[in-house]
């Protein structure tokens, strides 16, 4: 099928009071497309179809249309209609006179105009409301006024501007039909503006995914919702499960520490990719069957389907105790200076390598003069630790011979295993003043650190996993006494669309095809 | 908000003693003849008689609707394009100009129109300006051209707010739309945006013709009592002459004249838009 460009916007750019809300944008629109511009608000799609419609100039580039740069032309002169967002009827015409008002300013005949109009008020399935004053009719009834107005002058491309946005959702969709219908009927190039994704794959022949004033992405509803190019196009389209994994090479992909057949390829050996998976193609199936396994976490009735979280990775959790003490800095009888250091836990695999640099950055130790606030240096320090559990007393002095005596305390600290999440996470209990928390500017950062919290891979220990803190202290208000800190990892949880009869906390086996798995290159932010 | 409502009782005791009973009592005067009291009085229509038969009466009432319908053409032809050109631009410059055509109607009216006789009279700024440009000196104060400038300079600032209230409000997207289907600018301007700037033409109408209409001290003050108007009549009988029965009449004449015409611009307006648009003048 050959079929001709109608309009190309070649590196359009807009930019108003210094904030550019078109990034350069090339596209070309053919004859009979029905085309939809799509996006959140703000990322220029209204402003590309005003620079269009020659309400608005651009800043750079060029806009031709039939083979013709359309830029110094006014909106007058232009060969394309608009339907505004509110439909914009004028109040002071009967729906005849405003269907027929562009054919009037063309000065035709009378007789042809009637012709025309009576034709139009056909084609929207409004005859017999010539007479009616526009102001009393319904949201729905005006916009289709509003589309005859237009598409009576027999534009070459109708410009859509949102146009059912003002319309409840049971009208909306029947305008959606009617709509295309209409598109089909008269053969003419539709551009649609909209967010509703919905709106874009039930009508159009062809999706503009817009971002930001840049387009993301081009394609048929089809093309766009099974191949997304990026987590923002997937996530804007549908609802989608995406998860971080590697591409081994052609065809074959690794993610939740599985490796799977797939469809896709070109991607670079080991590159770091997001991988989409549909809730509606993933299937639940018993668990010796399934290609993953998990717990069902709730299941929520959304009419047609059931939409179940199911967490195919459960997260792995530590809690330590935090002793939060009073402040106790030891303050010299003789010289101006000052001297503080907390008690620590060390797990006992470690009192082997610990140097005296470690413990000090481990006891926080520190001396200072508070006259001028310099800080002076430990210079020695004496400890009977052995490598067996139990408590040592450890002392800090300085040269000036002020010291601190301080209790480390050797534990055997063993890490939570998740062998089904592949990692490991291990925490120490520890001692902070009220002071330290209060200062504490980082706070989530800071107890990662005093805890000395670590998540890694079993299968890799030097691969780090992330970890999240949580606790339920007012770091504001605190006081002495013992708080509990959990520190864990995410669990990993897949939407699944299904109209089988699932039960919360049941086990589960999800399986899906090769084709299912959606490939894309991840995204830079 | 029904417990609040005993607040307007005062309000109405006011308008029924400070409006309705004087209006009833001129009514009653302009239907009695003179020397009559409280207990001993007679209905006549003498008075109106008298009124529409005497030619010199006449004269001044043609002589009114014509200098209050020159006002208000006058005013017109102003205030429309300057309400457009303030409705053009940009809010704050809108604001500002607004401000400014409101400001001269902070200082009282007479004291603006005394200032015109000194800029007309005799040797006056405006009469040297004349013989500087050699249009000779020619008498500018006690003309009708001296009481019209005052009418226009009074009441423009009316017009002007009425018109560009209605094209401030206006959708801008219907401009677009008519754009859209083809109408050059010229178009868009007769086809949409005056039409639908019509009601606050027609409100800046009332607010000029009836002012202008029954005016009395300025065409007193510019006219110099050769210029005389209904206005002036309707003083005269009560003040002067003390025929408090024939100038209730005149009165009556007037606001009858003033309904007649008002409902007539209504009608037109009506008939134009073709539709019972619901908006108050």
């Amino acid at each position: 099928m050959e079929e001709k460009v109608l309009i190309k916007f070649r590196n359009v750019v807009k930019e108003f009071d210094g904030t550019i809300v078109l990034k350069g944008i090339n596209l070309d629109i053919y004859e009979n497309e029905f085309v939809t511009l799509l996006g959140p608000s703000g990322c220029g799609k209204t402003t590309l179809l005003r620079i269009l419609g020659g309400f608005l100039e651009a800043s750079e580039g060029s806009v031709i249309f039939d083979d013709e740069d359309i830029k110094d032309l006014p909106p007058y002169k232009r060969e394309l209609n608009t339907v505004f967002q509110k439909y914009a009827l004028f109040p002071h015409m009967s729906v005849y006179e405003n269907i027929a008002f562009g054919l009037k300013i063309k000065k035709m005949s009378k007789d042809v105009i009637e012709q025309k109009v009576m034709r139009m008020l056909k084609l929207i399935g409004l005859e017999g409301y010539e007479n009616k004053n526009v102001t009393t009719l319904s949201g729905g009834q005006q916009q289709r006024i509003a589309i005859a107005r237009a598409l009576v002058n027999e534009p070459k491309v109708l410009l859509l501007d949102e146009p059912l946005g003002a319309l409840d959702l049971k009208l909306r969709k029947e305008m959606q039909y009617e709509l295309k219908r209409i598109q089909q009927e008269v053969g003419i190039t539709f551009i649609y503006v909209t967010h509703d994704q919905e709106e874009a794959l039930t009508m159009s022949d062809k999706i503009v995914v817009m971002k930001q004033g840049e387009i993301q992405q081009v394609g048929t509803p089809q093309e766009i919702y099974n191949e997304p190019v990026n987590r923002y196009v997937a996530n804007f389209i549908g609802e989608s499960n995406i998860i971080a994994g590697v591409m081994l090479n052609d065809y074959r992909v690794k993610f939740d520490d599985h490796e799977f057949d797939c469809v896709d390829f070109g991607f670079k050996e080991n590159e770091k990719v997001d991988i989409v998976l549909r809730p509606e193609d993933i299937d639940i199936v018993p668990v010796a069957k399934g290609k993953l396994t998990g717990q069902v976490l709730s299941v929520l009735f959304k009419g047609v389907w059931n939409e179940v979280m199911i967490e195919t990775v459960p997260g792995t959790t530590v809690s330590v105790n935090m002793n939060v003490i009073k402040n106790r800095d030891a303050l010299s009888e003789y010289s101006d200076e000052m001297i503080s250091a907390n008690d620590f836990y060390v797990d006992i695999e470690e009192v082997g390598s610990l140097d005296d640099k470690d413990i000090i950055a481990r006891a926080d130790a520190q001396a200072w003069k508070p006259s001028d606030d310099s800080y002076t240096s430990i210079n020695k320090i004496e400890h009977d630790l052995k490598e067996e559990l139990g408590e040592y007393s450890v002392t800090f002095s300085t040269a000036s011979g002020l010291s601190i005596q301080r209790k480390i305390i050797v534990v055997d600290q063993p890490f939570v295993k998740n062998e089904k999440a592949n990692e490991a996470v291990s925490a120490f209990n520890f001692f902070k003043t009220v002071d330290e928390i209060k200062e504490s500017v980082t706070l989530d950062t800071d107890l990662k650190t005093w805890a000395n919290a670590m998540g890694w891979k079993l299968s890799n220990e030097d691969e780090a996993v992330d970890i999240y803190v949580d606790y339920d202290f007012d770091p504001e208000t605190i006081k002495e006494g013992i708080y509990q800190v959990v520190f864990s990892t995410e669990g990993r949880e897949l939407k699944v669309h299904t109209t089988d009869f699932i039960e919360e906390g049941q086990e589960v086996g999800l399986t899906f095809d090769p084709e299912d798995i959606h490939v894309m290159e991840k995204m830079e932010f | 908000m029904k417990k609040f409502s005993h607040l307007a009782v005062p309000y109405i005791v006011w308008s029924i003693i400070m409006l309705l009973l004087p209006m009833l009592l001129i009514v009653f005067y302009a239907l009695t003849d003179s020397g009559n009291a409280i207990i001993n009085f007679s209905f006549t229509l003498e008075n109106f008689r008298k009124f529409f038969t005497d030619p010199d009466f006449l004269l001044v009432l043609w002589r009114s609707l014509s200098i209050a319908i020159k006002t208000t053409v006058i005013c017109m032809l102003i205030g429309y394009p300057t309400a457009y050109f303030i409705s053009k631009c940009s809010q704050r410059v809108s604001n500002i100009l607004v401000l400014a055509i409101t400001l001269p109607m902070w200082i009282n009216m007479l004291v603006r129109t005394y200032s015109w006789i000194g800029l007309l009279s005799d040797g006056g700024v405006l009469q040297t300006l004349c013989k500087i440009l050699g249009f000779g000196s020619p008498q500018l104060l006690y003309t009708e051209g001296a009481v019209l400038l005052g009418m226009v300079y009074n009441f423009v600032p009316f017009m002007i707010l009425q018109i560009n209230t209605s094209l401030a409000k206006m959708d801008k997207s219907l401009l677009e739309a008519a754009a859209d289907l083809g109408a050059n600018k010229f178009q868009v301007f007769w086809k949409i945006t005056f039409p639908l700037s019509l009601p606050g033409v027609i409100s800046g109408i009332a607010l000029v013709f009836l002012p202008a209409v029954s005016s009395f001290f300025i065409p007193k003050l510019l006219g110099g009592g050769q210029y005389f108007l209904i206005g002036n009549v309707i003083e005269n009988q009560f003040i002067t002459a003390g025929e408090w029965n024939f100038g209730s009449a005149v009165s009556v004449i007037m606001a009858v004249i003033m309904m007649m015409s008002m409902y007539l611009v209504r009608y037109i307006e009506k008939r134009n838009s073709g539709q019972e648009k619901e908006k108050k003048v």
